[in-house]
This record gives structure tokens, sequence and C-alpha cells, in this order.
């Protein structure tokens, strides 16, 4: 069979213009592997069928619908679907693209190997060339398709949001429409309507005193714990380490609520207790006065983290290799020198990017906020902002989200949570074995 | 001779005080931390309902097994641990599956993009996965997935994917190559090698990935309550959460049915706690 494509490489050219010109063709035309080519050639017409709705769904991005209210609600524009669709649409985009950039390298591959081997292919070559290249696409495709339809898209669209105005009463699809509004929310949370400017001011400080004072209180009453566990002569030690170990297997939800009870203002147990005792004559408000309110919670969430780095710290302890303190006693170190200068920097240098870690963790702590005291005891903003005195920003956007829908502010939050954590984040992943061992 | 008997004397002295500093101290911390739990027991097993009903001294009231039964003839609780025990494990099993066979393909093929896409995973591990919650739920809602079960398995597997497939890659990638490349030679498939070669050798870390998969959606909270509507759908967490909210307390029968979940975990816990802090100190940091 006569083959017009020569063999010496001068017709990369040829063979890349017509893979260009539709997906697919080179390998039917040139190079004879007749499989790939048929998968790529469907992929195009696909999209090609694709064209009028990929349009559509595009100029709604933009537009987002317009306001029609002389029609029945189930007829109206819904901007949020369009939203999510236009998204959906742009990701499918971009997979087509990559795609055809895909089918134009295998083309130019495939005539350099046409090249060597001096003839086209056959089809049983093809077909089992693209059988051994089937795993990969065959195993990724599941979780790609996960990935990208439940967090890739989810995210786009979240950051999308920021930037409209998709809130209660008057912009909540499908009764009403949502439209851009640029950088208008920002604005208002960061300088402008002042309760909400103050409300956000005064969240974001207390999540960034939260956390600090979470992650601290924890790590060092956890060390402490743990070295006493370790110098103390006591042969109760095993014993007392299984009780310090058991509010970190709690789930923190029931352990969270239970504290929330205990410590319940009016008939709590625990001043009922203290009142029985004739320590207090009347109720302290546990979590009813923000100030109190704050220092209780960051207590309980010791009571419920201290476990957490007296194991770390102990398990960093016992990896101290014996010959060191081998030798600091026979240079004649007492106790509390080798403590001092050999074990705590060392337990100190394995776990500090725990801490940091812990201090992410924190800032996102939802559990240990939301269901310890629900955000309350309300503010002067609450009424408006909805968010109360120990509110940290989580659950902030999760009653922004649920309670009063105000989609747009929660994710400004979320946004600029992430433009402050990615730092952090990307520090954490540097530190885990992950990044350290792996080769992209 | 005198002299070192007194500084010896001195010593078990100063010894003995500090014995009996920290064992005060231990017992101090000891009573903090039981406090709660051993109130939880009490309440569980106390006549009363709320937390108002409950005496102050643990248990003060003489001892029913009341909450329990009414935990599972009078509420739906049984419901809610089948439904949270399907989630939990359709999740593991999706989990490993998806995430091994991933793992496996990044590990082990050569494929265009293949960079760009590991790159592009690291980048979307470091979002929380509650920035997304909105635009889950509309997506849920267009494919039908709102107030299913399998909906939110859907949300916790994807959810973690990213980071998952980066941890069972590199476990993979130590795996030696002559393994499969023995195999190969005999004639197995791509995918006989995954399963009863690679499968096998990647234990450790497909079985602590199974485990943190599985235990992970028992004690969610935003999710669920975000994706499940229905009574008979709600998961443990929810349907606890329910008992002791602001409109009703039922504080006893709270801490009955926390009860019930809590000490299996508890006691899983003490028994892997060395295995399970070792790997999550392994895989979260290399020392």
């Amino acid at each position: 069979m006569h083959n017009p494509l020569p063999l010496d490489g001068t017709g990369e050219k040829k063979v890349v213009r017509t893979a260009v010109l539709f997906m697919g063709l080179a390998h039917l035309l040139w190079l004879r592997d007749t499989v790939k080519g048929l998968l790529f050639a469907a992929v195009e017409i696909f999209y090609i069928f694709m064209i009028p709705s990929i349009g559509k769904k595009l100029i709604d991005l933009v537009t987002l619908g317009s306001p029609q209210p002389e029609l029945p609600i189930k007829m109206r524009d819904n901007s949020i679907f369009m939203l999510i669709d236009g998204i959906l649409t742009i990701v499918l985009l971009i997979v087509f693209i990559t795609l055809y950039i895909i089918s134009v390298r295998s083309a130019r591959q495939g005539y350099r190997e046409y090249c060597r081997k001096k003839r086209p292919m056959t089809m049983g070559e093809s077909f089992s060339t693209t059988l051994s290249k089937a795993f990969p696409v065959v195993g990724l495709t599941p979780s790609f398709l996960l990935i990208l339809v439940l967090v890739v898209v989810p995210l786009i669209f979240s950051a999308s949001v920021a930037f409209t105005n998709y809130s209660a009463p008057d912009n909540i699809p499908p009764n009403n429409t949502v439209d851009w509004v640029g950088l208008a929310n920002f604005k208002t949370l960061l300088g402008g309507e002042a309760s909400w400017t103050s409300g956000f001011v005064r969240v974001a400080t207390w999540t960034v005193i939260w956390a600090f004072f979470a992650t601290l209180t924890c790590y060092f009453g956890g060390l402490f714990v743990a070295i006493l566990l370790r110098e103390s002569k006591i042969r109760l030690v095993p014993f007392f380490r299984l009780i310090f170990i058991l509010p970190y297997a709690v789930p923190s939800v029931v352990s969270m609520l239970v504290w929330r009870n205990l410590l319940n203002g009016t008939f709590g147990t625990i001043n009922r207790t203290l009142m029985a005792l004739h320590i207090i004559d009347t109720p302290i408000p546990w979590l009813g006065d923000p100030l109190l309110a704050k220092i209780v919670v960051i207590l309980i969430n010791l009571w419920a983290g201290f476990g957490y780095f007296m194991l770390l710290a102990t398990g960093a302890m016992t990896a101290v290799s014996q010959d060191i303190f081998e030798a600091a006693r026979i240079d004649g170190a007492s106790r509390f020198q080798v403590l001092r200068h050999i074990t705590l920097p060392l337990v100190l240098y394995q776990t500090m990017p725990l801490i940091i870690m812990s201090f992410t963790y924190n800032i996102n702590n939802f559990g240990a906020i939301f269901f310890l005291t629900g955000g309350s005891p309300t503010v002067a903003d609450s009424t408006i902002t909805s968010a109360g005195g120990t509110d940290i920003l989580v659950t902030w956007i999760y009653k922004l989200t649920i309670t009063l829908l105000k989609y747009n502010y929660a994710s400004v939050i979320a946004v600029l949570i992430f433009l402050v954590l990615a730092p952090f984040a990307v520090f954490n992943f540097r530190q885990t074995k992950a990044f350290k061992e792996g080769d992209l | 001779m005198k002299d070192t008997l007194k500084k010896r004397k001195n010593y078990r002295v100063i010894e003995e005080i500090n014995t009996t500093i920290t064992m005060i101290i231990f017992i101090i911390i000891s009573l903090f931390v039981l406090y709660p739990l051993v109130y939880v027991v009490s309440a569980a097993f106390s006549p009363g309902t709320g937390i108002a009903s409950v005496n102050i001294i643990p248990f003060g009231d003489g001892f029913t097994a009341k909450h329990f039964v009414r935990l599972f003839t009078e509420t739906l609780y049984g419901r809610w641990f089948l439904n949270t025990l399907y989630i939990a494990t359709s999740t593991s099993l999706l989990t490993v599956l998806i995430t091994s066979i991933a793992a496996y393909a990044y590990s082990r093929f050569n494929f265009s993009l293949k960079k760009p896409f590991l790159m592009s995973y690291l980048i979307l591990q470091i979002f929380p996965s509650f920035v997304g919650m909105v635009a889950i739920y509309v997506i849920l809602l267009r494919i039908n997935g709102l107030d299913t079960l399998w909906g939110l398995v859907l949300v916790y597997v994807a959810g973690n994917l990213p980071y998952n497939t980066w941890l069972v890659k590199n476990y993979m990638d130590t795996v030696s190559r002559n393994l499969d490349e023995a195999a190969r030679i005999d004639g197995a498939g791509h995918f006989r090698i995954f399963f009863s070669i690679m499968l096998p050798v990647a234990k450790p870390v497909i079985s602590f990935l199974a485990i943190t998969s599985f235990t992970a959606p028992w004690m969610d909270y935003i999710f669920p309550r975000m994706v499940l509507r229905s009574v008979e759908k709600q998961t443990l967490a929810l349907g606890l959460f329910g008992f002791v909210t602001d409109k009703k307390n039922e504080f006893t029968t709270f801490a009955a049915g926390s009860l019930i979940v809590a000490i299996p975990f508890i006691i899983f816990f003490l028994l892997s706690q060395r295995f399970m802090v070792n790997s999550f100190s392994g895989a979260a940091v290399k020392e």
C-alpha cells in the first residue's frame, strides 16, 4: 500500500498539522493507529455536538439569568444552577483542550515511531498499544471525576460566590436571580457597614487568639504531663497514662455536648455542685459571659487535646537514643540537667512542626466551638451578623450559610481564611513524609 | 561518713516530697479528666430526663437501663446506627479501592500530564472541605444525591482523595519494581499485578487508610446536617445532637446513646494506640 509520508522525519510538520486540524485525524490518516484515532475522533465529535449548549452555558455564566417575576417560580432563571453549570462547562472545556494537546503530542510521537519502524501500524499493534496504555486511564478516571466534580468545581464556585450577591432575603434562587457585584462583599466586611465590619474584625481576632491559646495550652500541657510521667517513680504511671488518653479517644461531639450540659448556667451540674458545697451563692454563667466563656472554651479544649500531645511527646522521648543518656550520666549530669539540656530540646525540635499543624487545625476547629457553646453568648452585633462571643470564623461561616443564608459573606470569609492559611498549609505539607520522600 | 549518710537521707526526703507532689498533680488531672466521663456514665443509668434532674453525686439516683431500652424502642437510634455504619463502611471501601488503583497508576506508569496532576493534588488538599459546602449542596441537588446516604459517601470519598492518593502513591514508590516486573514476565496483566501483588504488599498503608476513612464519618456533623434531611436518614452525630438542643433536653438519653458509640471507639483506640500514633506521626511528619 502506498503511504506518502516520508520516513526521514521531514513529515512531522504535516502530521502535526493534520492532528491539529481534527483530533485523531493524523492517527487515522497517516499512522494507521486506528483504535486510538477513533477514540480521539469520538471525543471531538462529542464536543462538536455540545457546542450549542456549551455556548449557552457560558452566556448564562456571564449574565446569571434575568429576573422574570411574571413566570411561575419553576420556570424562572436559576442563577445558582447557571453558575455551577458555567463552571462545569469551563472545566469540561479545559479537559477538552488538554485532550487535544495530548492527541497532537501522541501523533508526533507516533510519527517518530513510524520513522523508526519504516512502516505504519497494523491493526493488531494499534489495538495492543492502546490496551497497554488503558490501565492508567481506567484506573484514574473515577478518582479524576470525583475530584473534579466534588472538589475542584465547589472550590471555584465558592470563590465565585464571593463576588456575587447570593444572599437572603432578595437574591435567593429560584424566586430571584443573583448578580455579579464585584468586590462589594469584601468592602462590606473589610471596611464598610459598621456592624459587619466590626463583627468580622472581632471574630477574626478571636479566631487567632483562640487558635494560639488552644494550641499552646494543649502543647505545653501535654509536654508537662509526659515529662512528669517519665520522670516520676510512681508505680501507677501506666494507669495514669491510660486515664489521660481517654479524652482524646472520646469523639468530640460527645464530650463537648457533655461539657456544655455540665457547664449550663442555670441547671448545670457544676454550678449545682458548687452551690451545694456552699462555695458560691449565685450560679456562675460559665458560657453566658463573653470573657468567661472564652476562657472556659480554651480550658475545655485543653481537656480534650492535651492527651494527643502527651502521646506525641512520650513517643518522641522514647525515640531518643539511650546512648546519649548514658554518656550524660557518665559525665555526671543530674537528672534535671539531662532533662533540661537533652530531652527537652530534642522533643521540642521533633514536635515543633506539629505546633504549626495544630494551629491551622484549631483555626478551623469547628467541633470544639460549635458543640460546646454554639458560638454564644450574644454580643452587640449578634442580631445582625449572627456571630456570638465565642464564634470563630468557621462556625460563623456555618451560621451564615445555614441560618442567615448569606452565602456571599460566607464565601468571602472562606476565601480570606484560605489566603491566610495557604502559607501555613504549604509549610505543613513540606513537613510531611509524602512531600519529603515523594518524587513528582 | 556521717556527712554522706545525712546527704543520702536528705536526698531521700526530697525524692519523697517530689513523688507526693507528682502524685497530687496526677490525681488532680485525673479528676479533671474523669469528671465529665464519669458523669456521662452515671447519667446514662440515672432515672431522670434532663440535666437538671440528674443528681450531682454520680450514681446518686439509683440505677436504670430504661434509657437504653428507650433508645431502641422509642427513638430511631438503631436506624441512625445502621445508617452511619453503612456510610462508614462504604466510604472506607470506596476510598481504598479508588485511591489505591489511582496511586498504583501514578506510581507505576508514565503518562502525559502526570506531574501537573500530582501538583494539583497538592494544592487541592490544602483547602478545608467546608469551603465548597454550598456548591456541594447544589451539585448533589442536581444529581439527586440530596438526602441520600450515597451522596454523603461520595462527598467523603472525594474530599480526601487528593491527600490519600499521595499517601498511598508514596508507599508504593518504596515497593521494589522487581516484584511486578517478575510477574509481568510470567504473563500477568496490570489488573492481576495490582490485585495479587501490589495490594497485599501495600497492606500497612491500605489498612491505615481503611481505618481512618472508616472512623471519620462517625462523628462528622457539618456534611450530614447539610445533605441528610429526612428523619430516617439521620446519622448518629445528628441524632445525638438532637437530644440536647435548646428545644429539648434529654440529657440522660443522650448519655446512653453516646455511651454505646463511644465505648467501642475508646476500646479500639486504647488497643491500637501505639500503632495509630506511630502511623499518624509517621504519615504526617518525618523524623
